[in-house]
């Protein structure tokens, strides 16, 4: 544990910014929201500024990513591929828990399993995590019920928590350890631990307070969805409300279902993308030739929930699919984000 | 970086050049290829039941069963036409090129089966990833009981692989039956759907093991027929097709349930299938 | 950071974006959530503006055509092609030129083309492709309220009490409409739809009138009528309108129990939504524009109902007509009209055309212009050139007339079918290529800033026509679009008040906006002075009626499954394949029965079946749903054999827009 004082905590990004491409929160001048995205210089970054519209999921897994390029010569016979990686150092800095916990279940998910995804991997290999833990909870944040904040306890490098004037620093891994000598921060007497607990208890006090937008007891639904003991009726209530915008998996942290298309360009090469996709459109499971095995919105929608709050699903993840950072709510032109199908299946069990 | 991985060719196709093409049914063509890297040539080892991700260049890339033995045999493809990219397939001519990845998926369990009998049921261009687990076993042809093929298709001009099937009859205690529904002029074999050949083969039922690949409606059939004639579910075997973008169970895209036929499949038992909670 | 703020260019909602632009090139989009409109919500087209606004498939040079086949040339040369080819065109007839301008483009570049048309090609005859249906909403609204345009705001939705949706499906066509429409419904908003299909829109009202196809501005009448008859109606102004007692004796003609019979919709329920509409605090209605949308004479029974139960004029209250597409709206504003000039100044009015006379310095033509469908219609073959902007449709339209034209220019940025009937071809800089306005449904005006440089080099529709303009010798010197847009406010009262500072530092502003409204006008509110009207009503309902030979009513419905057929979704991925999915399942489209008359003519779900009528007939699949009642089918048409062989036979009835109901035969195959 160390310490910095309030105004020099940007040091810590300055001194990243120069070995690494900086990402952190920003605050868009003309309407005020908040991204989460690629600074030219760590002044633009505004560490309080709300938890962002945008998860930082982007900067491991863009919305749009070129992974080959080929050209192939019909006439000569002749194909050339380029395997194309994104090998710059990127940090991000202050990231809150959640989004923090989504990055974890996107290693867990891309580094897992059988296949490691070396395009992810690339991303991530030579990342730099600072993260900050939240305070006082925002309107739309539900993390207590997803075991996912308001404080983080793993995957950083190091992690800020503000107490009074100073931010308590913690580092999280060796390359933590070694930025925190380079910059010489002094160490933090045991109080601070105590401290730091006491700001964390005070954080998940104001939840009641402050964060009022959502709740969602998803433990209670999780046994439900794994066995598939919803009404029918439940989802056709949510299916109906689904607009198939594809919003939800967009904004949400932990979400990474991809389409890849190859672009043919002008110049006669081509590009193969990997871009976001979605498991509410339609078009996502059709096959070639005439048969969607998953027909209904309300079967689509079904997926994606499973996905978040399934126990199989969870296995891969090593927890819940859901970090309650709320996002989903406020994208989507239905009424279904994921704290209201909580909602609706709990209330169908009370019922 | 390390494009092959346990012999499979993961995140960047190898290049593979078209040998050979050969017409088979409508719509259908057999693409004979050979990677122009000879290590990689050496190297690629499938099984029965795997499948590859087949990249037409400016077209784009698509999962394809596999219908070669992993023994002593050409690697092709049979494909059909049925979207993007399989129609700039059907438009490319020997010498082109194409990329290759893959091999993936589990694929037929072939030890477990050693001593049983078998028998493949196939619809129309279902009979395309079991050909691969046929002639490895008439490879190895002591190695099982009787190895029964009952192949239905629409009409006569619709049976896939007539010239091997011939070959195969050649072999000892290879039984074949054949029918269509939509029997054309000088048709003289059966008639009626593929279930209706079950009784005709009087199949044997313990100790046995069936293959069944085909369009969704047959498939539902055949496996009742199946259940009633006394097989269990976990000695029904079939090989799902599922839309699919990268191939090593990350794009999600093929999920069914809690498993992605990427990896989890494509080859599936009944007794799984029915567990998976979706339609097949 | 690399996200800057847009506008979506897809439908007329005019959703605030973000896009991600990184070292040049776009790379994302994501949602503004503190736009006063979208609210952090865009739709399946909005989330992928970045996959259409990337795409190679654009046109990359000026080409002209030469022995039937395309070459490409320098603009110069193409310029000087075009112009030697039409001289012997210039000043021949008043009906021999032709202009149809694009209700994608930014205003200034709308203003430029109508400008080109009328001061260097000296022709009126301009008309806005796609969607001439929304002019009918504009002359209604314009009549009855004074108002050219959307009377309400999107922004007060959530503010009002009832909320009407007539006909159209707002949650296919308009997302985000139709969202902020179910938001206010869940929040307390009465919701009724009217229709003769059971959309998602419907499936989210309170109460759904399922009339039968073709009788639906019967419905709304009854509603009127009922509204008077049991006095729920505004007795304090609406009949000392003018206009009130033709409407009234107009309603009061219409024989109840045989009207209550034919709209198959009960007595009980056209009186509660009468009752309710009328009694509540404040009301919206709701229609789409266009092909698919309201004509005008259901629109005038529209603004009449509403007028009856005092709900125009007021807080919270609107006529509401959207638009389909990203600029249609400002399409009409900048006059791309044959009888208007800017802001729905009408080009009659000698002060008015001599104040573009000064302006542009030029004489313009007395007589009003033809609008170009008719005259390419039209048996005399008057029209010998045709000016084409970036058609938005995947399918052309008159394609035999226009490719019996003399010469054909287009200006375009994508690859669209329409570019091989061309003679010449220009590509221009697509959006974020270059500034520019657009004016949503409600008539916000919003800027789109330049973000990348233009493809290959090519040029902005400013630079071009400034260089067309040169050659035949009139000086246009534009700097920028802010030039142009300066021009704009100069001659339009309604636009005076906006200015590119403006616009930059807000989420839009809303027209009129001059002197009298510093800020922009939400909505339309009466103020003590103005005089609101009722507008003539045509009183006849065509019933169209199956016969023993016909005994089906089908309605051929569009945007819902391929959004308008449109030109620039194929350019994406995700959109496309959305709009592949429905194809790959029913490749051949598809005909929606409910499953007692797929009982009855004995076929099943994907089963092929012939439509017939008296002009033709299509094989198409059978979808089998719901959402239709007995004895009445539904076809989308996106598969262009469906447009081309059955339902250009049947154009005649897209002039009764949504009671547009063909009465047909269906057999098995």
């Amino acid at each position: 544990m160390y310490l910095i004082e309030k105004e020099n905590v940007m040091k810590i990004a300055e001194e990243l910014a120069k070995n690494y491409e900086l990402f952190g929160p920003v605050v868009d001048k003309g309407t005020g929201q908040v991204f989460f995205d690629r600074v030219n210089d760590s002044s633009e970054i505004s560490l309080s500024a709300e938890i962002p519209a945008i998860p930082p999921k982007h900067v491991v897994f863009p919305q749009i990513e070129r992974i080959m390029k080929y050209k192939y010569d019909r006439s000569a016979k002749k194909a050339e591929i380029e395997a194309i990686l994104d090998n710059r150092s990127k940090a991000i800095f202050g990231i809150r828990p959640c989004d923090l916990t989504g990055l974890i279940v996107l290693d867990r998910f891309f580094l897992g399993q059988e296949f490691v995804d070396e395009i992810y991997r690339e991303h991530r290999k030579r990342m730099f995590i600072v993260s900050q833990n939240c305070i006082a909870p925002f309107k739309q944040c539900f993390c207590v019920c997803t075991d996912s904040g308001p404080f983080a306890d793993e995957g950083y490098d190091l992690n800020l928590t503000l107490l009074g004037d100073y931010y308590l620093v913690e580092a999280g891994s060796d390359k933590g350890k070694e930025l925190v000598q380079r910059l010489g921060l002094k160490s933090a007497d045991p109080s601070y631990a105590e401290m730091k607990k006491k700001a964390n208890d005070k954080s998940i006090s104001l939840f009641e307070s402050i964060a009022t937008d959502n709740k969602a007891w998803i433990s209670r639904v999780m046994n439900r969805i794994t066995t598939g003991f919803i009404k029918e009726d439940v989802w056709e209530y949510i299916g109906k409300q689904c607009f198939e915008c594809g919003a939800c998996t967009f904004v949400c942290p932990t979400c990474s279902c991809f389409n890849v298309e190859d672009h043919n360009r002008f110049d006669g090469t081509t590009d193969r993308l990997r871009t976001w996709d979605s498991c509410s459109f339609e078009g996502y499971t059709k096959m070639a030739g005439d048969h969607n095995p998953r027909h209904p919105v309300e079967d689509r929608r079904n997926k994606r929930f499973f996905c978040k709050l399934s126990y199989s699903q969870s296995k891969k993840y090593l927890r819940p699919g859901c970090v309650g950072c709320g996002r989903c709510q406020w994208v989507c032109p239905g009424d279904i984000g994921l704290p209201n199908v909580v909602t609706y299946i709990r209330r169908e069990i009370t019922e | 970086m390390n494009n092959i991985v346990d012999g499979k060719i993961v995140t960047v196709p190898e290049i593979a050049t078209i040998e050979e093409i050969k017409d088979e049914i409508q719509d259908v063509k057999t693409f004979y290829l050979k990677f122009d890297n000879p290590e990689v040539e050496k190297n690629f080892k499938i099984k029965s039941g795997q499948f590859v991700m087949l990249t037409v260049f400016g077209a784009g890339e698509s999962a394809i069963s596999l219908p070669p033995s992993p023994e002593n045999d050409r690697f092709h493809l049979s494909v059909r036409r049925v979207g993007k990219v399989t129609d700039a397939l059907h438009a490319l001519q020997v010498g082109d090129k194409v990329g290759i990845r893959g091999p993936f998926g589990n694929g037929f369990p072939f030890e477990e089966i050693k001593g049983k009998n078998i028998i493949y049921v196939a619809g129309g261009i279902g009979l395309i990833p079991l050909r691969s687990s046929i002639v490895h076993a008439l490879q190895h042809r002591n190695e099982f009981g009787r190895i029964i093929v009952l192949l239905g298709a629409r009409t006569p001009k619709d049976l896939m692989y007539q010239y091997n099937i011939e070959e195969w009859l050649k072999i000892p205690g290879f039984e074949c039956y054949v029918t269509v529904d939509q029997p054309t002029d000088g048709w003289t074999g059966h008639t009626g759907f593929v279930n209706s050949l079950i009784d005709k083969a009087n199949i044997p039922v313990e100790n046995t093991v069936a293959f069944v690949c085909g369009p969704p409606v047959m498939f539902n059939s055949v496996i009742n027929d199946l259940m009633k004639r006394g097989l269990k579910d976990d000695c029904i075997i079939s090989t799902l097709e599922r839309h699919m973008k990268c191939g090593i169970g990350k794009c999600q895209h093929c999920a069914i349930g809690r498993t992605l036929v990427c990896t989890d499949g494509p080859v599936y038992t009944y007794k799984q299938i029915k567990t998976l909670g979706e339609e097949i | 950071m690399d996200y800057k703020s847009g506008v979506c260019n897809f439908c007329g909602t005019g959703c605030g974006n973000y896009l991600r632009i990184s070292d040049g090139k776009i790379t994302g989009v994501y949602s503004s959530r503190n736009h006063p409109v979208s609210k952090g919500r865009l739709c399946v087209r909005g989330w992928h503006i970045h996959e259409w606004l990337m795409t190679d498939q654009r046109i990359s040079s000026p080409m002209i055509k030469v022995d039937g086949s395309f070459k490409n040339v320098t603009y110069e040369e193409a310029v000087n092609f075009m112009m030697e080819k039409l001289s012997p065109y210039m000043g021949s007839s008043a009906k021999a030129i032709g202009f149809l301008g694009a209700p994608r483009w930014s205003n200034e570049n709308n203003y430029l083309f109508m400008k080109l048309a009328r001061s260097v090609f000296k022709t009126n005859n301009i008309t806005l492709d796609s969607e001439s249906g929304h002019r009918g909403s504009l002359n209604v609204l314009s009549k009855v309220t004074g108002f050219p345009a959307m009377t309400g705001s999107l922004e007060q939705i959530e503010k009002t009490k009832f909320i009407m949706v007539i006909g159209s499906d707002l949650t296919r066509i308009n997302p985000i409409i139709g969202s902020e429409i179910h938001k206010a419904q869940m929040a307390g908003t009465k919701v009724v739809t009217l229709g003769s299909r059971k959309t998602q829109m419907a499936k989210l009202s309170n109460l759904h009138l399922q009339c039968r196809p073709g009788t639906l501005k019967l419905t709304i009448a009854l509603i009127a009528k009922v509204a008077i008859e049991k006095g729920y109606m505004d007795k304090n102004s609406a009949s000392s309108m003018a206009g009130f007692n033709d409407f009234a004796s107009s309603l009061a003609a219409i024989n109840m129990a045989e009207a209550i019979g034919s709209t198959g919709i009960s007595l009980d329920d056209i009186d509660s939504v009468a009752k309710e509409l009328c009694g509540s605090e404040s009301a919206m209605a709701f229609w789409s524009t266009g092909i698919s949308g309201a004509d005008e004479d259901t629109v005038s029974y529209i603004a009449n109902l509403f007028l009856i139960a005092g709900k125009v004029g007021k807080e919270n209250c609107g006529l509401n007509s959207i638009t389909g597409l990203a600029n249609l709206q400002g399409g009409y504003d900048m006059g791309v009209a044959p009888d208007l000039l800017t802001g729905f100044q009408s080009y009659s009015d000698g002060a008015v055309r001599s104040k573009f006379e000064k302006a542009w310095q030029v004489q313009l033509p007395a007589e009003v212009g033809n609008d170009v469908y008719q005259l390419l219609e039209n048996k005399n073959k008057d029209l010998k050139v045709l000016f084409v902007a970036e058609h938005d449709e995947g399918i052309v339209k008159y394609e035999k007339e226009i490719a019996n034209l003399d010469f054909v220019v287009y200006f375009g940025s994508y690859d669209n079918p329409f570019v091989n009937h061309a003679d010449v071809v220009f590509p221009i800089a697509a959006l974020i290529e270059d500034d520019g306005t657009y004016t949503n449904t409600e008539r916000r005006v919003q800027i789109s800033q330049k973000r990348i440089q233009a493809f290959n080099g090519v040029l902005s529709v400013r630079e071009l026509f400034s260089m067309i303009a040169a050659k035949s010798g009139v000086k246009w010197s534009y700097n920028s679009s802010e030039d142009v847009f300066k021009e704009i406010a100069s001659l339009t009262p309604s636009y005076s008040g906006l200015s590119y500072d403006k616009l930059i530092n807000s989420t839009g502003i809303q027209w009129p906006c001059n002197s009298e409204y510093p800020n922009g006008c939400k909505s339309f509110l009466l103020k003590s002075g103005t005089a609101l009207s009722f507008a003539k009503v045509s009183g006849t309902f065509p019933a169209v009626n199956v016969s023993e030979a016909f005994p089906f009513l089908l309605i051929p419905g569009r945007g819902e499954y391929f959004w308008h057929q449109n030109n620039i979704m194929k350019k994406s991925y995700i959109p496309k394949r959305e709009y592949n999915a429905t194809l790959l399942v029913y490749p051949k489209g598809f005909i929606e029965i409910n499953s007692e008359d797929a009982k009855k003519l004995q076929v099943r779900e994907h089963w092929t079946v012939k439509i017939s009528s008296d002009k033709g007939s299509m094989n198409v699949s059978v979808k089998i749903s719901e959402d239709v009642k007995p004895g009445t089918a539904y076809v989308p048409y996106f598969i262009k054999e469906m447009i081309t062989d059955f339902l250009l036979g049947h154009s005649d009835k897209s002039d009764m827009g949504l009671d547009a109901t063909i009465p047909v035969r269906i057999e098995r195959v």
